[in-house]
């Protein structure tokens, strides 16, 4: 974190070169989730509490009366469930209890069953998108409050995809546009508070490839580059670009040599910003890929190796070096003679050297890699 | 490492008294808010005293009553508590409870089998129950509880291990469905014997690097550490035989100091509220 403040107290001038538009903001306040998202519990980053034994009794007290509510609505709704009550009252009871606890995932599937056997039937089309339509707005509040539940994410997946046709036989997807244009939205409110939660991502790539009419994919592209601009330790938007591209560029709807050049300057420009930023370095070995191209990758080294003049400890540089030269070393052997193959390989064990020692958590991957750089000086 | 800084220890007889706390707290709200993840919490509770060698401390019988007492029979699987919905997640948690109980021939296995291998869709991955959420997780639920069953046999290798395949990212990692980022907690090809279709180096990369200055380790790039990425991130590393590439008594130090050193239990980060799923990940992961 220290490493973050140093930047932003002016660590990252060089000649003009660094976009104005970057800022690095840490998203880390956003963290909380698990492979089971739980939001009620385990309750994740709440901070410990002591409390003394009267203050506990109390607690427990005031608790009592919400749990005794709890338990009898919770019950009751079970209950009806177990003898296929699709009634409206049923309906009621389960909004109820998921506006307590949206968690439980089996009155989720309650609700869900109550619309298919008991009021869907007797709907019409129209009244059938309203009630989709509402339930669409109030599941947004428990999204607001459980960003990371996966039920609720679901369970508006369920309500999109059973948007009957309509209005009409002639614009027979007009409901579902406008349903899965809101979700769109809906979606970038919550990447607008936690640009990193990979439930928000996902359901975004699942909107964008589920929507009646599909937007076109530079649309997307825009959308990470504002994501990315706003703060570029966002792997995320970083991840979504990298799929996105790959995807436009297999379609032959933009050019990978030109999209490339783009690519590296917009990454050039984050890396320079803060050396020290994973997102950046990882999305710049996705770019640089396999090497192939030995103009490419030679400049990339001389790029870093730039860098690391200006930021002689920076150990993604150092790291990335190694990376890049064991690759050249792999690939472009039969374009070195003796000499400059003994050059880049001299230059790999002393950075490997330096990271053993400024990277102490990760020496011995080090050390291993050493070996194999040691190896091709065996095989030379 | 101090080991004669007391809070640089496990202090086992405390979080086995937390355990055993948990079952016993029934007037309490949060208790109750949280029945749908009753089966995994005795799960992650059965294996954190496991681990700690106190298997004895939860009763053996009343645990099973209680596993087969979420038994849903219009599904053939398991809820997560009595009436709940049968759901992938909570089956493989009963499973695993009665594996380690030794009590699996209490379970009708063809139903369960069939309730499992029913849940894979035309594309391979796993729906968590018939409503369809489709995840990675759920193909690793799927494959670890048919491979305790005994009947892997009976499952589409190929169909599912192909998903996962296009789930890999150019990092090295995987995620939860076709397209999504690189999440450490996605890891199902060891069971099915197919390492081979890891970029070893790669993954190997990407997971060291989850290591924080202060030892922890974290999901994703930029993002905080967390004890329960200790045990996902570690068994990976542990699997492709990279555990030195991380310092593991960092890591250790780390874990020890988000104990509660009052109540017992072990949570995300130093100075937060312990729950049984950091329990069991902290002292697994140690």
């Amino acid at each position: 974190m220290e490493r973050v403040d140093e930047r932003a107290n002016g660590g990252c001038t060089r000649r003009g070169r660094v976009d104005a538009r970057f800022t690095r903001r840490t998203a880390f306040s956003q963290h909380c989730h698990h492979t089971i998202s739980v939001d009620n519990s385990p309750k994740s980053c709440v901070k410990r509490v002591r409390y003394t034994q009267e203050a506990l009794e109390a607690k427990k007290q005031r608790e009592q009366a919400k749990l005794k509510e709890y338990l009898i609505l919770a019950d009751s709704v079970l209950a009806r469930r177990k003898r296929k009550d699709w009634s409206k009252d049923a309906l009621e009871l389960t909004t109820r209890v998921l506006q307590i606890n949206p968690e439980l995932y089996t009155v989720w599937n309650y609700r869900r069953d109550i619309f298919l056997n008991g009021i869907f039937p007797t709907s019409e089309p129209s009244q059938v998108n309203d009630i989709l339509s509402n339930d669409l707005s109030f599941t947004m509040t428990h999204l607001k409050q459980h960003p990371k539940v996966y039920w609720i994410w679901n369970h508006r997946r369920w309500c999109l995809e059973a948007v009957p046709d309509g209005p009409t036989q002639d614009d027979a997807d007009g409901w579902r546009i406008s349903n899965w244009n809101k979700e769109l939205f809906v979606v970038e409110k919550m990447l607008d508070v936690d640009a990193r939660n990979f439930l928000a991502w996902n359901y975004r790539r699942y909107v964008l490839s589920s929507m009646p009419v599909k937007r076109p994919e530079q649309t997307e592209l825009a959308y990470t580059t504002r994501k990315i601009e706003a703060n570029f330790s966002n792997f995320s938007a970083w991840h979504q670009r990298s799929k996105v591209l790959t995807s436009l560029w297999d379609q032959g709807k933009l050019s990978p040599e030109i999209c490339r050049e783009k690519e590296f300057d917009l990454v050039k420009n984050a890396m320079y910003t803060d050396p020290g930023d994973q997102s950046v370095w990882i999305y710049h070995r996705w770019l640089v890929g396999q090497g192939k191209d030995y103009a490419i990758l030679s400049r990339e080294i001389a790029s870093v190796q730039e860098l690391l003049d200006e930021q002689p400890d920076s150990k993604w540089c150092m790291e990335s070096l190694v990376f890049y030269k064991q690759l050249t070393l792999q690939n472009h052997t039969s374009r070195l003679n003796d000499a400059q193959r003994q050059q880049i390989i001299q230059s790999c064990l002393v950075l490997l050297a330096v990271l053993q020692d400024i990277d102490p958590m990760r020496k011995q991957r080090y050390k291993d890699l050493t070996e194999g750089i040691n190896r091709f000086q065996t095989n030379a | 490492m101090n080991t004669e800084d007391p809070s640089q220890q496990l202090d086992i007889p405390l979080h086995v008294k937390y355990i055993k706390s948990l079952g016993e707290s029934k007037d309490d709200l949060m208790y109750h808010l949280t029945a749908h993840l009753r089966m995994n919490a005795i799960y992650w509770g059965l294996t954190a005293l496991c681990i700690m060698k106190h298997k004895e401390a939860l009763a053996r019988e009343e645990m099973v009553e209680f596993v087969m007492s979420c038994w849903d029979d219009e599904a053939g699987a398991f809820g997560a508590h009595p009436d709940h919905d049968a759901h992938l997640l909570s089956t493989l948690s009963a499973i695993q409870i009665l594996t380690t109980q030794d009590a699996l021939d209490r379970i009708d296995i063809p139903r369960v089998v069939k309730f499992i291998l029913s849940l894979q869709q035309p594309s391979g991955v796993f729906a968590g129950d018939s409503f369809g959420e489709i995840d990675t997780r759920f193909s690793y639920c799927a494959v670890n509880a048919l491979s305790l069953l005994g009947h892997l046999h009976e499952l589409d290798v190929e169909k599912t291990v192909d998903y996962i395949r296009r789930c890999k990212n150019f990092d090295g990692g995987f995620g939860a469905c076709v397209g999504a980022e690189s999440h450490a907690a996605q890891a199902a090809l060891a069971i099915l014997d197919k390492l081979d279709e890891i970029d070893h180096e790669t993954l190997a990369w990407w997971l060291a690097e989850r290591q924080l200055p202060n030892g922890g380790l974290n999901g994703r790039p930029e993002k905080l550490e967390d004890v329960c990425y200790s045990f996902w991130v570690l068994s990976s590393l542990s699997i492709l035989k990279k555990v030195s590439w991380i310092d593991p008594e960092k890591l250790t130090a780390f874990i020890l100091s988000a104990q509660d050193p009052d109540n017992g239990g072990i949570a995300d980060r130093p100075g937060d509220q312990p729950d049984v799923f950091h329990t069991h990940f902290g002292v697994a992961g140690k």
